[in-house]
């Protein structure tokens, strides 16, 4: 799951999907605007078939800093 | 015939009558509704809101884009009241506000926002009903039902006129208070009509900006129905490139934002993949135009489309011009540069900065004199833009008078207004906000009366906390992503300011 995720993240980032590692910011170090990820979590609801649930979640999702954050969230939807 | 949104959506009912107008996903199903199914709820609401004695007054909107929350709006700026969109993004502090100092009597309230509808009723007075955008009430509130049951059997309400305000839009204030821009009927009318290009009905548009944002009520929604167009909703923008290949729009609005958020998908993409295979696959099988404004767009991205078929023209506004001053068209653009003034637009520079006189310029902010008179002097518009036109007549933006920071999601952002509210704590002695690479920083000279015995750390801790505590509370744009904590107090000048063009420059081992 998580090679999936990080190939999804690549989408929006420069750079080897290897050197992708959870301590990574999400904004400041793989560069994501707000916007992309927006459309980065919409892309995890696609391909995983979830639905982030941002009434109950909301706090979780609005945290969301690094990488490894995003991989926990995703592994409370997809466990 | 006057020039009224009365007068653009009746004739745009009639003469489109069996046209889809707009389209939206209930889960994975596309629904739909005529223009004459959408003008039945539309004069609905109308006639039940005068039956309510809502004549001349002023209603709230509080919700995402949604078809009830298109209807609600079009019900009121096709009557004499005022429609007064707010950023449901905000905090219900904010939003209470915004609410009681618009002097708004109605709120229409999307079911997300239910919550707020007890504080509403609470803290301002002036609310006489709150309608849930939805055909179910919760206590305290009526439904989109009941409001239609009103007016029941009742006449049409009188039509408003060319000069009466359609709606009141918020706008970052410098003094920590956002200004209520008052746009008259003709001053959206006439927009739309100096903009309008020649397509046929049953064009289709994907709304994906904010609803309450000018740029899109006028240029996606009004100007849409205006073309009988048909106006497909975005539900989330986590969605937007996958709702593009399900509506499959033939034009978008959008911020610079977007058109980066969607230049990295194309990147990533196979290069041996052919670009009309690639563009199907990202923009849906129609795109044939984007329209950007509310920040300067790379015209590198310009160029970059361009490889798949689709065109990007930059135009430039803002909500005081109801909102369009300038704009690239079809057929008549020049990349970097913000296009043409429109036709109804006059424009003249005063010290570089860009002056406009239109029939678009609103009348004022509410209740807000002093502001209307810095900003609006003998009929020209101090747009705080400095600019310049060409030998071929476009206009260019090469700076700005004032300290507004544009984020490339079009949202204007008010040092000020975060300075003046952090500046309350205690330790801060001196703040300036400043924004990179669409963050916003927090750059700090903390108050050394409140710090002695404290290490660098501790200090830094103690800022970021208070900086985590503001964020908490702010809409995802406003939040303070970087801190900068400085060991020297910012460069003044003679009467005690901070430079903020020094800001960088003095910062060196600051």
């Amino acid at each position: 799951m998580e090679q999936k995720f990080k190939e999804i993240a690549s989408r929006y980032c420069k750079g080897d999907v290897g050197e992708i590692t959870p301590e990574m910011a999400i904004r400041e170090d793989l560069g994501l605007s707000s916007l992309d990820l927006m459309t980065f979590l919409g892309d995890l609801e696609d391909e995983f078939d979830i639905e982030f649930d941002f009434g109950a979640d909301e706090q979780k999702l609005g945290n969301i800093r690094t990488v490894g954050d995003a991989i926990g969230l995703l592994n409370e939807y997809v466990g | 015939m006057k020039k009224t949104i009365h007068t653009l959506w009746n004739r745009s009912a009639k003469d489109y009558a069996d046209l889809p107008a707009v389209r939206w996903l209930v889960k994975k199903d596309i629904k739909e509704i005529s223009y004459k199914q959408a003008d039945e709820v539309i004069s609905g609401l109308r006639k039940g809101a005068y039956a309510l004695g809502f004549e001349h007054r002023h209603i709230a909107l509080v919700g995402t884009n949604s078809a009830e929350w298109i209807e609600a709006y079009m019900s009121v700026v096709t009557s004499t009241n005022t429609a007064v969109p707010l950023d449901s993004a905000l905090p219900a502090h904010d939003l209470i506000d915004l609410i009681d100092r618009s002097d708004s009597e109605g709120v229409f309230l999307d079911p997300k926002f239910a919550s707020l509808a007890t504080e509403i009723k609470d803290k301002c007075k002036k609310v006489k009903k709150i309608w849930m955008l939805s055909d179910e009430a919760i206590e305290g509130t009526e439904s989109l039902k009941d409001l239609i049951a009103a007016g029941e059997g009742a006449d049409e309400p009188s039509a408003p006129e060319e000069d009466d305000i359609s709606m009141i839009v918020f706008t970052s204030g410098t003094t920590g208070k956002s200004k209520g821009v008052m746009l008259t009927q003709s001053n959206l009318y006439t927009n739309i009509e100096a903009i309008l290009y020649d397509m046929d009905p049953g064009l289709i548009f994907l709304s994906v900006l904010p609803v309450h944002h000018c740029f899109c009520l006028v240029m996606d929604w009004l100007n849409g129905f205006w073309m009988g167009a048909v106006l497909c909703i975005n539900d989330s923008l986590m969605h937007m490139v996958r709702n593009m290949t399900i509506f499959n729009p033939d034009v978008m609005l959008m911020v610079p934002l977007m058109v980066e958020t969607i230049y990295k998908r194309l990147r990533t993409l196979d290069p041996s993949i052919p670009p009309e295979v690639v563009s199907e696959k990202v923009f849906g099988k129609n795109l044939k135009y984007i329209f950007t404004g509310g920040a300067h767009l790379e015209p590198y991205y310009i160029e970059e489309f361009n490889k798949y078929g689709i065109d990007v023209y930059e135009g430039y506004g803002m909500s005081e011009c109801s909102p369009v001053i300038s704009s690239n068209k079809i057929g008549d653009s020049k990349p970097g540069s913000i296009g043409r003034p429109l036709p109804n637009v006059e424009i003249k520079f005063v010290d570089g900065e860009i002056l406009v006189r239109s029939t678009s310029v609103m009348k004022g902010y509410y209740k807000m004199e002093k502001e209307t008179e810095e900003t609006l002097k003998d009929g020209w518009l101090h747009t705080g833009d400095k600019g310049y036109i060409d030998e071929d007549g476009f206009l260019f933006i090469n700076g700005r008078v004032k300290n507004l920071i544009i984020l490339s999601n079009g949202e204007n952002i008010s040092p000020e207004e975060i300075e003046n509210r952090l500046a309350l704590n205690d330790l801060i002695g001196e703040i300036v906000v400043t924004g990179e690479d669409n963050l916003l920083t927090a750059r700090i000279f903390p108050d050394p009366d409140m710090t002695g015995g404290m290490s660098d750390e501790e200090i830094r801790n103690a800022l970021q906390e208070i900086l985590n505590d503001y964020n908490k509370q702010q809409p995802t744009y406003k939040q303070l992503s970087k801190l900068v904590v400085r060991k020297y107090p910012f460069l003044k000048n003679t009467t005690r300011k901070i430079i903020r063009a020094e800001v960088y420059r003095d910062e060196q081992g600051a």
